[in-house]
């Protein structure tokens, strides 16, 4: 199972959520399985923010179906998170965690889940109960269905290849423009002012 | 933390229209958690470490509610690599609000570095901050740290000391 192929299952799925992603070559590539979504995703160049930063999302806009893409280094970067969602309990959070078990944009490297580690078992020991792996493209395809509809936090680990898509279009922006970009959709399609004029000219 | 001081601060919170309250208890605001727990304006988030509530305070920019971080000044160590990579990356701000340990009169060895590493982290981070240390200056540094962030999009700080946190 490739993460390229899960993600244009996934973005088939999308329309008006809003998605937030890590770093390294799942950037690219969810701007191609998505082009659609490009302006609804935010691209954080970030370890240990992307769930966190979802969660505040989806904290803020409570009616809005929020969509963390995290993975397993940037996951374990910040343990706690799960045990922050699990008491907090949002209905509006679907995070997916695509599991290479590698540090691939540095070279492929393993991350702790090459070893013993399982992050489903750790995302349901924290106390998210919808917490599931995918092998297989209908098991992800399946419980993105679910977890697009869950009203309680609900957690996909996507166990995928190490590969990645080098063939696809590169993103040009860079984090700041992407915040931009996003917060305008956010204003747009919510009606709001988030960022507004200064006092004065 | 004096009951006027909680008080000021909880006003100037909602005075800045904030409505989320990210936190990591410590001793220095021990009454303050509680107070802002209690109040039915606030969604108070408690979190497992400060690096995970600048993050989620963010996410909450990004929401276009306000949000504020509550914080031991320690906490500002743990919560440098967030802040680094939404502020200086992408100009995504978080206000945070933090006891002042290891100021003058502190009395644990422990809390010591906690001073010796604040003022220069939030220096070297390029962070606007007021050190804050009576109650009637609570309101217009926390007015005042949102009106900035929102205007600079990057972050802000208030630290309480003195009297006003023992």
């Amino acid at each position: 199972m490739t993460r390229f192929e899960c993600m244009q299952a996934f973005a088939r799925k999308l329309k008006n959520e809003l998605v937030i992603l890590s770093l390294g070559a799942s950037v690219d590539e969810w701007y191609n399985a998505a082009p659609h979504m490009r302006e609804a995703s935010l691209f954080q160049q970030q370890l240990g923010c992307v769930t966190p930063q979802a969660f505040g999302l989806a904290v803020g806009l409570p009616h809005r179906r929020v969509v963390s893409l995290d993975t397993d280094g940037g996951m374990m970067f910040n343990l706690g998170i799960m045990a922050t969602l699990a008491n907090e309990q949002p209905k509006n959070l679907l995070v997916v965690i695509w599991d290479n078990q590698c540090y691939q944009s540095i070279g492929g490297p393993p991350t702790h889940t090459a070893g013993r580690v399982d992050l489903e078992k750790i995302a349901r020991g924290a106390g998210i109960d919808c917490a599931f792996t995918a092998r297989t493209l209908e098991q992800f395809d399946a419980l993105c269905q679910r977890g697009l509809a869950a009203d309680e936090p609900f957690i996909i680990v996507a166990k995928v290849d190490a590969s990645s898509r080098r063939d696809v279009k590169r993103k040009h922006s860079d984090g700041r423009e992407d915040k931009y970009v996003f917060v305008r959709h956010i204003e747009a399609t919510e009606g709001i002012v988030i960022m507004g004029p200064s006092e004065h000219n | 933390m004096k009951q006027e001081a909680v008080d000021a601060v909880i006003a100037a919170l909602k005075s800045a229209g904030v409505s989320v309250v990210c936190y990591l208890p410590d001793s220095l605001f021990k009454e303050l958690y509680p107070a802002l727990d209690a109040d039915s304006d606030l969604r108070t988030i408690r979190v497992t470490n400060e690096g995970e509530g600048a993050a989620i305070c963010g996410g909450l920019f990004l929401s276009g509610k306000r949000a504020v971080l509550v914080m031991e000044n320690s906490g500002l160590r743990a919560a440098i690599e967030p802040l680094a990579r939404m502020g200086m990356g992408a100009g995504i701000p978080v206000v945070m609000l933090m006891s002042y340990r290891g100021d003058f009169g502190e009395n644990n060895w422990w809390a010591v570095p906690h001073a010796m590493t604040m003022e220069p982290l939030l220096q070297a981070m390029r962070v606007p901050y007021r050190v804050v240390d009576e109650t009637k200056k609570i309101n217009e540094a926390i007015a005042g740290a949102f009106s900035l962030s929102y205007a600079s999009y990057y972050h802000s700080a208030v630290a309480l000391t003195g009297n006003l946190v023992r």
